[in-house]
């Protein structure tokens, strides 16, 4: 995390301590604008996670804020109890390899365990 | 000089890679945001090499990003199969 006195900072840095999975994406995760976003966010939605969405279209300053705040180039981020998780190469291969279940268990993040073997059993 | 060879050029030197494949799969992303006519927008790397070993996925990633420097913000898409 870099230390900055940018203002997009503070409030980023509140919804990802306020919201225990949270994916800053490219639209909204009911209507995606980018594959890449649509993809991270249609694996929690099909493992039935509870997460929060923010559309960096939305906001300029939150677009560019969020690159830096992670000191990560890329849209989506994912965040799991305040901690940067990764990005969509990251997630995709966390959620074949299992290390994403483990993750979700280990900070009581609920999430169907079947679907998510389901994607494994797709794709393996 | 091609963005892809930039890449490549850039990993080659940072990372003496045992394994280095660099795409550029604009192409498929016709349509999508951030194409661009005559492609370099969206790149898929794939990366072995000894200096991944034991650092974490997050770590692997930003050491890339790092070796790239000022390309990753002038493309739109950069797909990352990176491993030791």
């Amino acid at each position: 995390m870099t230390e900055t006195t940018n203002p997009a900072h503070a409030k980023i840095d509140e919804t990802v301590k306020a919201n225990t999975v949270v994916l800053f994406m490219k639209g909204t995760k009911e209507m995606p604008q980018c594959g890449f976003s649509s993809r991270v966010a249609g694996v929690l939605n099909y493992m039935g996670v509870d997460f929060s969405d923010v559309n960096v279209l939305a906001d300029d300053g939150l677009r560019q804020g969020i690159k830096d705040y992670s000191d990560w180039p890329t849209i989506p981020q994912l965040y799991v109890k305040g901690e940067f998780v990764g990005g969509c190469d990251i997630i995709t291969e966390m959620t074949l390899s299992g290390e994403l279940d483990t993750l979700f268990d280990d900070n009581g993040v609920g999430y169907d365990k079947d679907a998510a073997n389901k994607i494994r059993e797709a794709n393996g | 000089m091609s963005m892809t060879d930039k890449i490549r050029d850039r990993l080659e030197t940072a990372f003496s890679p045992t394994e280095l494949e660099v795409v550029d799969d604009s192409e498929s992303h016709r349509g999508h945001a951030g194409y661009q006519e005559g492609g370099e927008s969206h790149f898929n790397v794939r990366i072995r090499a000894a200096e991944f070993a034991g650092r974490s996925r997050v770590a692997r990633h930003r050491a890339v990003h790092a070796a790239l420097g000022d390309i990753v913000p002038r493309i739109h898409a950069l797909a990352l199969d990176i491993d030791s």
